[in-house]
């Protein structure tokens, strides 16, 4: 166990990246909106976590929550100047503010190391804090699943309309999900570099959006054990693809494409749809003893959960 | 002059590349993020034909244009027709579309890439011979002088058939509404098919052209393309043929522009710098039309 631990402590590292930087494009998805700003924070904490312990000393705790929190603040900042787009539009304007950090890092000079990056980021951070961190964040996604604010976000992304005639401000939940965007993105980013100690301008391009994009699509989007999921999936596949290491990219985007097509609900779907066939299944064998009151709520949940996938 | 002549080549090569982009987005709803990789793989499948037949420009033309059509007519109906019939709202499709296309240009970029070995390729052993001459004081090659014509050509052509033909009204309406243009007896899916294949023709043709001028592109030059040719159709207005062409020329001399004044490294940010610009100010595009939100 223990040598199996050590074995693998960088790849269980970056799952637990991998799944803040999964819930950052998730959490506003869950909303109705598509934004990659999540992937933009995820550069602009790691360069100011960089910044932070390399040239002025912080320690690694104060320099994440300090660059966490900047980044969500400049992420609710493009959302409200990018508010009134809608869909296509807006996905594309994230997309460019992603783009414009990695350019950004590739031109500035002495602070960010232009394109060849920044190394040297030497700190105790270790993996109890990170495992802290990580389900810190997991438990919160969790949490916004649940009750009142469940039931709101999931109004906020499927009926904009029905949402604001109940009181609901789409508004403030969709500024809030850019704002928690970056606070997960920005987290992710700063450990990200804690652990790597280095950061370069190619880490956070085009290719990270791709990688944020396929883990929520391979787990499924509408939950946080689907974030869960597409990290475990994503990070520990390639360990068990090295003998067609060569194939790697092809086989990811083979299963990109396959999730996309087949199963837009991700495994998460997959298993839930599976689950709940087999419930009704023995639901059905076991006689219709059930009093049709309580059927009729089962399937009103059951289209509810179909139509947040 | 010779910045201008740069600018108007380069220019013609985005026009041709965005064209394609704009054309499926505008009438099926559908954002291809693999386009890029189309444009690439094409040109790839000519290098490697090269190495086996010489192939005059018109062959070469011939082959990625073939093979361009092939790929997004095989994305069309093996996966985004699919997720169009199957997906049960407007923004889910998109979402799976978009994502769909990563997909598509990841498998093409995965196996360019360990075909071509991290080397760059190109089509310089076509009987193609690049030739150059004194054109106001300054120097233009001939693959200058065909890809500015042909991007007249195919722009005034894409236009025309959009806006004269019974296809092209059928593919305008279906853009407008889906439903009520099939009750007219408009068919999607012969459209949508139509729409990719010319979209992925025009990307064939954009890569040989593009290449020529260029010398040789690496597996990634589709993606950075690809980022370019989204502010372009931005900035002109998704749909519209002389928006696009609008939006090729003034990326592409804003971009001469940096790379004679600055260092170069802040080229790239140009082209975001101009999506962000655009659709703050004017989201629909400088050419595009308004459209009609309905509750």
């Amino acid at each position: 166990m223990n040598a199996w631990y050590y074995g693998n402590l960088l790849t269980i590292q970056t799952t637990l990246t991998a799944l803040l930087l999964a819930l950052s494009i998730q959490i506003p998805m869950r909303m109705g909106v598509f934004a990659f700003t999540g992937v933009g924070a995820f550069g602009i904490a790691g360069y100011s976590t960089t910044i932070l312990v390399a040239d002025h000393g912080l320690g690694a705790i104060p320099a994440i929550i300090v660059s966490a929190i900047a980044a969500g603040l400049i992420c609710l900042l493009w959302a409200l100047l990018v508010y009134r787009l809608n869909g296509l539009y807006l996905a594309m304007s994230t997309f460019a503010f992603t783009l414009i950090v990695s350019v950004v890092a590739v031109n500035g000079g002495t602070v960010t190391g232009g394109p060849s990056g920044r190394y040297g980021v030497i700190t105790p951070f270790g993996m109890g804090a990170l495992v802290t961190i990580s389900s810190i964040g997991l438990v919160v996604a969790a949490l916004t699943e649940r009750g009142r604010m469940g039931r709101r976000i999931d109004a906020v992304r499927d009926d904009p309309q029905l949402a604001t005639s109940l009181g609901v401000s789409v508004r403030r939940y969709r500024l809030w999900g850019f704002a928690a965007s970056g606070l997960f993105g920005g987290t992710a980013g700063a450990m990200q570099v804690l652990i790597r100690t280095t950061i370069t301008p190619t880490d956070i391009g085009f290719h990270l959006i791709v990688l944020a994009l396929t883990i929520v699509v391979i787990g499924g989007l509408g939950s946080w054990t689907g974030a869960l999921l597409g990290a475990i999936v994503f990070t520990w596949l390639p360990q068990l693809l090295t003998s067609a290491s060569e194939w790697r990219d092809l086989i990811y985007g083979g299963v990109i494409l396959i999730a996309a097509v087949v199963a837009p609900g991700g495994v998460h779907g997959v298993v839930t749809g599976w689950l709940r066939g087999r419930q009704r299944r023995r639901r059905a064998a076991s006689g219709a003893a059930l009093p049709a009151k309580i059927e009729a709520t089962e399937d009103l949940g059951e289209q509810m959960a179909q139509a947040r996938q | 002059m010779q910045n201008v002549i740069i600018a108007l080549s380069l220019g013609s090569a985005y026009f041709l590349f965005a064209q394609g982009l704009s054309l499926t987005w505008a009438t099926i709803d559908v954002l291809n993020f693999g386009h890029g990789a189309i444009f690439m793989f094409s040109v790839f499948s000519c290098s490697v034909l090269l190495g086996e037949v010489e192939l005059p420009l018109v062959g070469l033309l011939l082959v990625a244009v073939a093979v361009g059509a092939a790929l997004s007519l095989l994305a069309q109906l093996l996966v985004f027709g699919i997720i169009a019939a199957r997906a049960k709202d407007r923004r889910s499709a998109e979402l799976q579309v978009l994502i769909a296309g990563v997909g598509i240009g990841s498998i093409l970029l995965a196996i360019a890439q360990k075909n071509a070995k991290g080397t760059a390729f190109g089509l310089s052993e076509s009987s193609f011979e690049t030739t150059t001459f004194e054109f106001f004081g300054a120097t233009a090659t001939n693959v200058t002088v065909i890809m500015i014509v042909t991007a007249i050509v195919l722009g005034l052509v894409v236009a025309w058939w959009l806006r004269r033909t019974r296809f092209g009204l059928a593919l305008r309406a279906i853009g407008i509404d889906d439903e009520v243009a099939s009750m007219m007896g408009a068919d999607r899916s012969v459209l949508a098919a139509g729409a990719m294949a010319a979209a992925g023709a025009l990307a064939g043709v954009a890569g040989v052209l593009f290449t020529l001028y260029a010398t040789a592109i690496v597996p990634e030059t589709g993606d950075v393309l690809l980022i370019k040719a989204f502010a372009v159709v931005i900035l002109g207005g998704v749909g519209s043929t002389l928006g696009v062409a609008f939006g090729a020329l003034a990326l592409a001399a804003a971009e001469v522009v940096i790379l004679t004044q600055t260092s170069g490294l802040w080229v790239d940010a140009i082209s975001f710098g101009l999506i962000i610009a655009v659709l703050v100010l004017r989201p629909r595009g400088l050419f595009g039309k308004k459209e009609v939100q309905r509750a």
